[in-house]
């Protein structure tokens, strides 16, 4: 019998990478059910109606997370409101119009680097930039270090996904006579919208859970403020704060808000895979 | 092997004189520095189906992408001399491209229905250049469908998106909306290699209904399919014009060695 051999061979190799590659797949899932695990073992006790009715307490009193609630999703929602349009106009600017040319090959370069910066530093910078020269913490500030992060992870998915966009399809659009704007914003954005609403949904998990960039931006405020000129609570900070004081009763909101996080950002991927498949053409 | 002469026979399309459409002069074609069209002089006919001939990377297709400039949406790729469609010059920088385009249809190889529903792919086009109100755009959606041969299988489902057609239908609808703007000339690349025997014959059939309204030019690797359904058969090989004539004439007895030896399959 010819060949008995290599087969055997083969046949062992592949049962030792496929060994290896399903301990990899199950070491990454456990770490992932151990920390789902932990934030709900610990945070499903946080969970109740003071959680999201009261503001955040001095130790040793009752109190909720409300003010950090809302101070995260204004300040998630408006930078991602700023990111977004410019990140998808510049991944467009990459993809479509300046496709190969010096401008679009600097951009990109600058854009990777950007999207690698550690966020202390983008906090750093609006720290050096906004708050030194206003002379006071602000929420306005948060949302543009948050923003400033944004941009990358929107500007590289965009134009990732507009790339994959077959030729064919920009070739059939045009040759109907279709100005190059219109082919973009009727039939490339609607072939891409999914992709591109993931990493819209990227971003904003991205900076729903930073603390750097807050920390040194928006603070942190004990009270409930909806002014966006001055310091404003937020989940991260709040998480930080609390979780690291020698309080239990601030140890448990720290887990209560890290859980609200989680089920925030799950709940949001969720609903943009929804919508993303009702909305879309392309199966 | 430039122009021809009159057809001497009646043609069921038409029993005029077939007037000159097209008038090509010593056109280049460049990507980057390789020379893919070398000089080819070329007239086509109103009403009538041209068919181009020729072993893959003879520059067939390239030609055809001369006639709307639809290489243009790539930086390094360039014609040089003269595409004249009824006596002007295409060529010229001063054309507007997008103008051009709506005069001349094109349909691909591979169907590109547009991420949208099936009316919206043919309404599009139409409201690029057109103003109607919601009963005159249906009535031009239900016209354009009705020539592509495609309505009955649609009707029922016009708010569907069109990728959930079938490969057949896709192309039919390709060519609904190339039709749905009244264009003069319509270039097919190879409309049918992707497609299975019946709905070939469909496009086919569609064709033949067509070049009543249109001047048609049809890139093919299907010899059978350029000898049933063209007027006129230009072989190219090697980005020149070897051999412009009746189909008839090409398949039955071709001036050409080349030719010959194409048709024939003894290569290519």
């Amino acid at each position: 019998m010819k060949g008995v051999g290599l087969y055997a061979q083969r046949r062992a190799t592949n049962f030792v990478i496929l060994s290896l590659s399903m301990a990899a797949t199950a070491a990454g899932l456990v770490v992932l059910f151990l920390i789902l695990g932990a934030l709900l073992w610990h945070g499903i006790p946080a969970l109740s109606g003071d959680l999201f009715t009261r503001m955040t307490p001095p130790p040793g009193s009752k109190g909720g997370l409300l003010n950090a609630i809302y101070g995260s999703a204004v300040m998630t929602a408006a930078a991602t409101l700023l990111g977004t349009p410019v990140g998808i106009l510049t991944g467009t600017f990459l993809a479509e119009f300046g496709r190969g040319s010096r401008l679009a090959q600097a951009v990109r370069f600058v854009n990777d680097i950007l999207l690698s910066a550690p966020s202390i530093i983008i906090g750093l910078f609006v720290y050096e930039m906004m708050v030194v020269p206003m002379g006071h913490f602000s929420a306005w500030a948060g949302t543009i270090a948050l923003a400033i992060i944004v941009v990358p992870v929107v500007v590289r998915t965009s134009e990732n996904m507009l790339t994959l966009v077959p030729a064919s399809l920009r070739e059939a659009a045009v040759a109907l006579g279709t100005p190059q704007w219109k082919m973009v914003v009727m039939v490339v954005y609607r072939a891409a919208i999914q992709g591109m609403l993931t990493g819209v949904m990227l971003a904003i998990a991205r900076i729903a859970g930073e603390t750097a960039p807050l920390l040194f931006t928006a603070l942190n405020n004990q009270f409930w403020s909806g002014d966006m000129n001055g310091a404003m609570a937020n989940l991260p900070v709040v998480i930080f704060q609390f979780a690291l004081s020698p309080y239990a009763d601030w140890q448990l909101l720290a887990w209560g808000g890290a859980l609200l996080i989680t089920l925030a950002i799950l709940t949001l991927n969720i609903f943009a895979r929804l919508v993303a498949s009702w909305s879309s053409f392309a199966k | 092997m430039v122009s021809i002469p009159a057809i001497d026979r009646p043609q069921p399309a038409s029993l005029a004189t077939p007037q000159p459409k097209v008038q090509i002069e010593d056109l280049r074609f460049y990507y980057r520095n390789f020379e893919a069209l070398k000089g080819i002089n070329l007239t086509l006919y109103d009403k009538r189906v041209t068919s181009f001939i020729g072993p893959s990377g003879c520059g067939k297709s390239t030609l055809l992408r001369c006639l709307n400039r639809i290489y243009e949406l790539y930086p390094d790729q360039r014609a040089t001399g003269k595409v004249l469609v009824d006596g002007a010059d295409i060529l010229d920088p001063r054309q507007d491209l997008n103008l051009l385009r709506a005069r001349i249809g094109m349909v691909f190889q591979k169907p590109t229905p547009f991420p949208m529903s099936i009316y919206d792919n043919i309404a599009f086009g139409i409201r690029l250049y057109e103003k109607l109100g919601p009963s005159q755009l249906d009535e031009r959606v239900e016209e354009a469908l009705r020539r592509a041969a495609l309505w009955d299988e649609v009707k029922d489902k016009l708010r569907e998106s069109g990728l959930s057609l079938s490969g057949g239908q896709q192309q039919r609808l390709c060519i609904a909306r190339a039709v749905a703007v009244k264009p003069e000339i319509l270039l097919l690349d190879e409309p049918a290699s992707a497609l299975d025997p019946i709905s070939t014959q469909r496009i086919e059939e569609l064709i033949s209904e067509l070049k009543s309204d249109y001047c048609i030019i049809i890139v093919t690797h299907n010899m059978q399919q350029a000898a049933r359904s063209s007027d006129y058969t230009a072989f190219m090989y090697l980005g020149q014009m070897i051999e412009y004539d009746h189909t008839e004439a090409i398949f039955t007895h071709p001036k050409e060695r080349q030719t010959e030896d194409y048709i024939t399959g003894r290569f290519g």
